[in-house]
């Protein structure tokens, strides 16, 4: 592991709160799914299809694209392209310039995350208003999201009712997490209407009708995207769907993974700036479709990735994220879909601990919602990092000698009746409080003591029983 | 080289035909597969899931439109809120009788109350979907902190693709919203609190559709 992971993760485990501040949401949300899950039949059939759908715009991602071009065109919309982050950035910036914005609202997107808009806006001396309740949070703590859908996560209540009594200009009581929310409702309000630009982005960019479409609970990208004279929305050219009954069959799928719910509160198509005569909405409407990586994935054998709805399911339930939380992994996703993302985006040197950091259980691939097979494709990041030369020497050293070993099985066998006593001498009432060489281990948690015979002595002396 | 042109030409060739036939191949897989949440009767799965405890709004039955403002005046009496009422300015709702209550067509940025009509209603999932128009402003839908919102029973359709239907008939709204209960936000832990920026509570007039019987009387016993 490299060292800044290491620092990351060891700040993570050893952080008093955290385990218990991820828990309590991913917790929640792990129930919530269930129900939602078990309430109906064919879901395995509607992950088929949700996958299939995807596919199928990868398939004809060019088509789509073009498609979804002409109809934004002609329902008024204003379509700008960008190959890369800091294109899109610019592009941001410069329309925000145009309109004379001095202050933007912003609803909480991924892809806003990922390209970087939030600095870029700062940097561009351009007021940023975070509107999504968490991402207000994660704004005044001066800090970074640690989670998809909850980019809070990794604040409790007591810290937020800290920073909203220093930061708020009403913060009323919050002895309540009613009274926090009430607070946060007063301080954004006014924000909404008088921001000159909104910006959100998509979860799926329709292409028969040219219209994009925001999921929220709050309300706030309606609120982000209604009172400014410009709405701009940035999405990655994978949030494609054929046409809005496509989007439904994904939508079914995505908020059931997410929260368990149904459908979201607010679900809203945004298609083109208002009309002549409607009593609101933006005058200028323009959408930033954006590659970063995309198109090199179709090539380089990541397009299953292609189809990941962002539901956050499989961080919910990865028992790495669990324990380490979102930003040990130092990107702008974080666990099983985060391990894949993040080496596309920062490249694998950066980001080669994330392929690392996975136990193959292969929960998040039983969990996603359109079958992306999350554990195949990390592994294929660790045969790169092989490849590459990226490998830790140790690792490779030890891998070299247990393969000596388990070629060998005389060997092996007895590699394993010498250690087991001597593993064993370690622990106490079942339990190692601490091993040589395994620090890593025995720092955060205890290691089980082995059993008293190896698996295989185990068999054979119950076969010698039963005969 | 444009970004755009660069984008494209690092896609697959489009194939030379137009994906249709396979676009709509997919889309008749969906009747088998979709979510059991919609029984015979559209109005009582939208109303069971509209007040059930996940959506957790309320509704008040009416057997005609003109009793309308009487339902609006005894909710506001219920939830000790005043006579202004931000009401949509279309003529279906402007000329019925608000006598006791003071209509304004527009929207303050803490309004306390709106009345909007939605367009129609998915029973699937108990949304409400309005359309933006000269008569439909969108924050009419999302500054209120309650919404009550007027919907025929026989504008309910059972799932979300007989919505994406209705839509591909007609041009497309700069907002079609669908509204499924009263804004709600889970980021303080985990824990759900109603009203985090738009309508803390939802309630929905229901006119028409076939009334619910009155509750039997117990049999005289002989």
């Amino acid at each position: 592991m490299t060292a800044a992971f290491t620092a990351r993760v060891s700040a993570a485990l050893t952080d008093p709160t955290l385990k218990t501040a991820i828990e309590r949401t991913t917790g929640n949300a792990r129930a919530k799914r269930a129900a939602a899950v078990a309430a109906w039949p064919s879901f395995e059939a509607a992950r088929d299809l949700g996958r299939d759908i995807k596919d199928h715009v990868t398939q004809n991602l060019a088509f789509y694209l073009a498609a979804f071009e002409r109809n934004a065109l002609a329902s008024g919309a204003q379509i700008h392209w960008a190959r890369t982050a800091d294109e899109a950035c610019d592009i941001v910036v410069r329309l925000c310039r145009q309109a004379g914005a001095t202050s933007v609202t912003r609803a909480k997107s991924m892809l806003g995350e990922e390209i970087g808009l939030p600095h870029a806006l700062e940097a561009a001396g351009i007021a940023r208003v975070e509107t999504d309740l968490a991402e207000h949070i994660v704004q005044l703590a001066g800090d970074r999201p640690s989670h998809i859908v909850w980019p809070a996560l990794h604040k409790t209540r007591e810290q937020v009712r800290e920073m909203f009594a220093c930061l708020h200009h009403e913060p009323g009581g919050l002895d309540s997490v009613e009274a926090m929310v009430a607070s946060a409702r007063r301080e954004l309000r006014q924000k909404f209407m008088r921001a000159d630009v909104g910006i959100s982005g998509a979860n799926f960019l329709v292409a028969d009708t040219g219209a994009i479409c925001t999921v929220t609970n709050e309300g706030n990208a309606e609120l982000t995207t209604t009172p400014p004279r410009v709405h701009i929305v940035t999405a990655g050219i994978e949030k494609l769907v054929p046409s809005t009954a496509h989007a439904m069959s994904l939508l079914r799928l995505l908020v059931r993974s997410a929260t368990g719910a149904e459908l979201t509160q607010y679900t809203t198509f945004h298609c083109g700036p208002k009309r002549a005569d409607d009593a609101d909405g933006p005058r200028e409407f323009h959408i930033v479709l954006v590659d970063n990586g995309r198109t090199r994935m179709l090539t380089e054998g990541l397009e299953d990735m292609l189809r990941c709805l962002r539901c956050g399911a499989c961080l919910n339930h990865c028992v790495v994220y669990r324990q380490i939380g979102g930003h040990a992994y130092g990107g702008t996703y974080p666990g099983p879909m985060g391990a894949v993302l993040t080496p596309v985006l920062d490249g694998l040197p950066t980001a080669q601990d994330l392929p690392r950091a996975c136990t193959l259980n292969g929960l998040c691939a039983e969990v996603c919602p359109v079958k992306i097979p999350l554990p195949t494709l990390i592994k294929g990041w660790r045969n790169k990092s092989w490849r590459l030369g990226l490998e830790p020497r140790a690792v490779t050293l030890a891998l070299r000698l247990w393969r000596f070993a388990a070629t060998r099985p005389a060997l092996y066998r007895l590699g394993t009746r010498l250690a087991l006593p001597v593993l064993r001498l370690f622990a106490r009432s079942g339990w190692a409080r601490a091993l040589p060489f395994a620090s890593g281990w025995t720092g955060q948690r205890d290691f089980p003591a082995p059993a008293r015979q190896s698996f295989l002595d185990q068999i054979k002396e119950r076969r010698h029983d039963r005969a | 080289m444009t970004a755009r042109d660069d984008i494209f030409a690092a896609l697959p060739r489009a194939a030379g035909t137009a994906p249709h036939a396979e676009a709509a191949a997919l889309l008749a897989r969906v009747p088998a597969l979709r979510p059991a949440r919609v029984g015979p009767d559209q109005v009582a799965s939208f109303l069971e899931r509209l007040t059930g405890p996940v959506i957790a709004a309320t509704a008040t039955r009416l057997a005609t439109r003109a009793e309308i403002p009487a339902a609006v005046r005894a909710y506001l009496a219920a939830n000790t809120l005043g006579p202004q009422i931000a009401l949509q300015p279309t003529q279906a709702l402007q000329t019925l009788d608000w006598s006791g209550l003071t209509p304004h067509p527009t929207i303050a940025v803490d309004e306390p109350v709106s009345v909007c009509e939605a367009d129609y209603a998915v029973a699937e999932t108990a949304s409400l979907v309005f359309r933006s128009s000269p008569h439909m402003p969108t924050l009419f839908a999302f500054l209120p902190l309650h919404h009550i919102v007027v919907l025929e029973a026989a504008r309910i359709v059972p799932w979300l693709e007989d919505a994406a239907a209705l839509e591909a008939a007609r041009p497309a709204p700069r907002n079609l919203n669908f509204v499924t209960g009263a804004s709600g936000t889970t980021d303080i832990e985990g824990t759900l609190v109603r009203g985090a920026h738009g309508p803390a509570h939802l309630h929905v007039l229901l006119i028409g559709g076939q009334m619910p019987a009155p509750a039997p009387q117990p049999a005289n016993v002989p």
